[in-house]
């Protein structure tokens, strides 16, 4: 971004001219701002917190505590057990087994089948890009159905079989469309350099484009990855028990009593908020340091230069 | 725009073809068949002789076998709670069921939360197993062609007939009877309604409160429950176990989760006592007057008012928390076992557990409950064990009957009769293999086999126990396989609270009369839903702002009569009529 000359008050403040920080009088309306801002943005982080914290804390907290309704912030009965009991039961760590395999795998399936998707379209002298693009942007708003889609994994024999989780949901329209954009804005001196030195079309992808476009990849491995760790739906469709991925697991002890059935008996508080917090950890932990890469995510191929 | 003409014209001839497609399916509702007080069974003569023939044995009294092994496609419900394990495919129910009969069953489970979700994907893909238990409404699946009309295939059912006869199961069958005069799944039959929800008490602190519950609840009205709430209340302020402020009752099966924003069992139990629907019975709102032999709609009457008046009267007087209409359900049994409150809403199956709960939280000998049956009104004194026959029941595939053709499929129904109508395949599915799991006891009762527990049948495990839960590890007593028959097959094992609870129902409260079934065609349902959906919406919404004192019944009754009426409820009320009257 070009300076344009402006400068807000917080550059100002901490601006420095000739080696001495510069002190321009904040008027109160200013200092009133940032106090009220700093509370909000407290209330707001502690909103968003409380409830993770309330989790862990039920996780670290024996049942007859919460039942109780002793439990706050900071754990009562302070114990593993739950933590133990979750780890040493054959379900959990089956299911966890299993979304980490469908992570893995359908990250690295959906990297490879998007960008050799993409990277044509981004081609904009190729003839069938122009009757492709249209084609592929209609299937972000327009499907087959469920029961369509049901029949076609189902007569493909995939049901209750890895490639039913991952396949249907394989190719996102959105992430190739981000691609697209990324891949669109390589030099292309450099693929006619490649090219000049002998390299065939899928060389030049393979050697050149790809290694220049290492922030999309990485962000588009955020995101396909937390797609798959996340999903759930399509267990429900497809996959019977011993397949589930911790996700779907998570969704079926947390609905074990109420809704449609009172004859059913309650999964313990203290179980649920373990499975809870351990289903999120590899995310929680991840995320501060690729969050940028979300929000970069997002800018790329919005702007144009 | 020569083009645009082309296109205009075809897109309407395809809504006209449409359209007339859409309205052929009314007129295919087929002839109307009636549904007999006595089934005469039809079936070739079960000799020996000619059973020799069809390859399988069948018949009232004898277990079915078939002579060549055969294998069934079976949808099974598994709940999270007993989940289906190994063993009981390869010793349990499943094993034991192929022993006896030689039929294979092929399990297709889904999760119970989603397994109607599941079923109907697959019933609508044409991937539905041959034997579908466990359904509850089958008007999803009536119109789809994917299920073969239950009732054009009971003659064959020797167990199902001997019970429809026995019991008299005609006026029930036809509640469920579409338009056409058929019905779609076998199910499940009941000799009589026994009560299952009801309210369970701290026993312990009404008695020191000096309140006898077991003698009152003869006839006691709500208004005696309320007075002796009110009794207690002031007995637990006056010993420091709780605020004036504080509620006593914070019910359960209300909020969120289980209430479906209508306000759930206790409302439901309440509008029965006044003869209206509400909470978990609302539906359409619609009700039967045997006297005028019409419908009508209850949300309008007086008896929908009193009704309200009296269950706002709990939130009024401090007794009820209006938070049980909001809250889970988690929140509701956490405050019962931890004392905070004196009553609650509670079933046959949940009484078990709540009592381990109550040990857990409140300690031995810290406690006493007693299930109490439900209080009646002032107007009538109704059993809200309600009064149809019938529950969950068996779908077929039209799936099986193309693999299996006819006579193949028929002897899959002969299959279907034997597991679930024929008292032995209900004890074996309930209580397990004789001298295996169970005993049978000299009054003729069964009691399990020492070491052996079953939490499904009010025997659960005790902590540091050492013995088999007989659902978890073998898969008996779940809630796939057994369901309806005899109050004597049905009672056998009810532990003595449960058993006192069923029988001072049956002794004190009357059985309301048996409304008649109406018949729609899918165009009419159709109609019913549109006027239905929003009316009940409003219905709930006024009833919950009534009960929880947001609106004041005695000021606010002719708005909500009136929005009611904005609703198009005389609509409905016309609609049913017209059905019902032909």
């Amino acid at each position: 971004m070009k300076n344009d000359g402006f400068k807000s008050p917080l550059r100002s403040r901490r601006g420095a001219v000739g080696g001495r920080p510069l002190r321009v009088r904040e008027n109160m309306g200013y200092q009133v701002f940032l106090v009220v801002n700093t509370i909000i943005m407290i209330l707001i982080s502690a909103a968003t917190l409380y409830p993770f914290l309330y989790l862990v804390s039920q996780s670290l907290s024996s049942e007859k505590a919460i039942v109780s309704g002793h439990v706050g912030l900071i754990p009562k009965g302070f114990n593993f057990d739950t933590y133990k009991f979750v780890l040493s039961k054959g379900d959990f760590l089956g299911y966890y087994k299993n979304t980490l395999i469908y992570t893995f795998v359908g990250t690295v399936l959906s990297l490879i089948f998007s960008s050799m998707l993409a990277y044509p379209l981004s081609k904009t002298e190729l003839k069938v890009v122009k009757f492709l693009t249209p084609f592929i942007i209609f299937t972000m708003y327009f499907g087959g159905g469920l029961i369509p889609n049901y029949v076609l994994v189902v007569r493909l024999g995939l049901k209750n079989t890895m490639a039913a989780f991952i396949l249907p949901m394989m190719i996102s329209t959105y992430y190739v469309l981000l691609m697209k954009s990324f891949f669109a804005g390589t030099p292309k001196d450099l693929e006619e350099a490649g090219e000049l030195d002998g390299l065939n079309k899928f060389g030049v992808f393979v050697r050149i484009v790809l290694p220049l476009s290492k922030p999309i990849i990485a962000t588009m491995t955020l995101f396909y990855a937390c797609m798959y760790w996340n999903n759930w739906y399509q267990a429900f469709l497809y996959l019977r028990k011993e397949k589930w991925p911790v996700a779907y697991y998570l969704q079926t002890i947390i609905r074990g009593q109420g809704a449609n059935d009172p004859d059913a008996q309650q999964v313990a508080t203290n179980i649920k908020s373990c499975s809870m917090v351990l289903t999120v950890l590899p995310i929680i932990c991840v995320y501060p340091f690729i969050q940028k890469y979300y929000v970069q995510g997002m800018m790329l191929g919005g702007v144009k230069e | 725009m020569k083009k645009k003409s082309i296109v205009s014209l075809s897109l309407a001839a395809s809504m006209m073809l449409g359209m007339t497609a859409c309205s052929g399916s009314e007129t295919t509702a087929g002839s109307t068949t009636t549904i007999p007080d006595q089934i005469e069974t039809t079936a070739p003569d079960a000799s020996q002789e000619d059973q020799k023939s069809l390859g399988y044995e069948y018949g009232l009294g004898k277990t079915f076998h078939a002579d060549e092994k055969v294998t069934y496609t079976i949808f099974f419900s598994d709940a999270s709670w007993y989940p289906m394990v190994d063993t009981w495919k390869t010793e349990g129910i499943f094993k034991k069921i192929e022993d006896l009969t030689n039929v294979h069953l092929d399990i297709i489970s889904y999760d119970s939360n989603d397994y109607m979700n599941n079923v109907t994907l697959d019933i609508n893909a044409g991937e539905a197993a041959y034997i579908i238990p466990k359904i509850y409404d089958d008007s999803a699946f009536v119109d789809g062609g994917a299920i073969v009309p239950a009732s054009d295939y009971v003659q064959y059912m020797p167990y199902f007939v001997d019970f429809y006869n026995t019991y008299n199961m005609s006026p029930d069958i036809k509640t469920i009877t579409r338009s056409n005069g058929k019905y779609y799944k076998f199910p499940g039959m009941l000799e009589a309604q026994a009560l299952n929800y009801t309210f369970v008490i701290r026993q312990d602190i009404f008695e020191a409160a000096g309140v006898d519950v077991a003698s009152m609840e003869a006839d006691w009205t709500w208004e005696d429950l309320l007075e002796a709430l009110k009794t207690v209340k002031a007995y637990m302020v006056s010993q420091g176990m709780c605020k004036e402020t504080d509620y006593i009752w914070s019910d359960l099966w209300c909020g969120n989760e289980s209430g479906q924003g209508n306000g759930g069992n206790l409302l439901k139990v309440m509008g029965i006592t006044y003869d209206v629907n509400a909470g978990w019975a609302i539906a359409d709102g619609m009700r039967y007057d045997q006297d005028k032999d019409e419908w009508y709609f209850s949300p309008t009457t007086d008896e929908y008012k009193a009704f309200l008046e009296m269950a706002a009267k709990f939130v009024n007087e401090g007794i009820l928390d209006p938070e049980t209409f909001i809250q889970d359900d988690t929140e509701a049994t956490n405050k019962f076992y931890n004392g905070q409150t004196v009553i609650m809403s509670m079933n046959q199956s949940q009484f078990a557990p709540c009592k381990q709960n109550c040990e857990e939280m409140l300690g031995a000998g810290n406690y006493e409950l007693y299930l109490t049956i439900p209080p009646r009104s002032t107007l009538y004194n109704y059993s809200t064990a309600g009064n149809v026959r019938l529950e969950n029941g068996v779908m077929v595939s039209q799936k099986a009957l193309d693999e299996l053709g006819e006579d193949g499929f028929i002897e899959m129904i002969r299959f279907v009769d034997w597991l679930f109508y024929s008292p032995e395949a209900y004890t074996l599915c309930k209580w397990g293999v004789e001298g295996e799991t169970f005993e049978y006891t000299a009054d003729g009762g069964k009691k399990l086999l020492d070491g052996m527990y079953c939490g499904g049948l009010g025997y659960g495990m005790p902590e540091g126990a050492d013995g088999i839960d007989i659902r978890l590890q073998w898969g008996y007593a779940g809630g796939n396989y057994f369901y309806g028959h005899t109050i004597a097959e049905m009672s056998d094992n009810y532990i003595p609270e449960i058993k006192h609870m069923v029988e001072s129902n049956t002794a004190n409260r009357e059985i309301p009369p048996l409304a008649p079934g109406i018949a729609p065609t899918e165009d009419q349902n159709e109609e019913i839903t549109l006027i239905a959906t929003p009316l009940i919406d409003e219905v709930n919404t006024w009833t919950l702002w009534f009960v929880t004192g947001q609106k004041d019944v005695s000021k606010d009754w002719d708005a909500f009569v009136a929005a009611c009426e904005g609703k198009n409820c005389q609509g409905l009320v016309d609609l049913y009529n017209k059905i019902y009257k032909g």
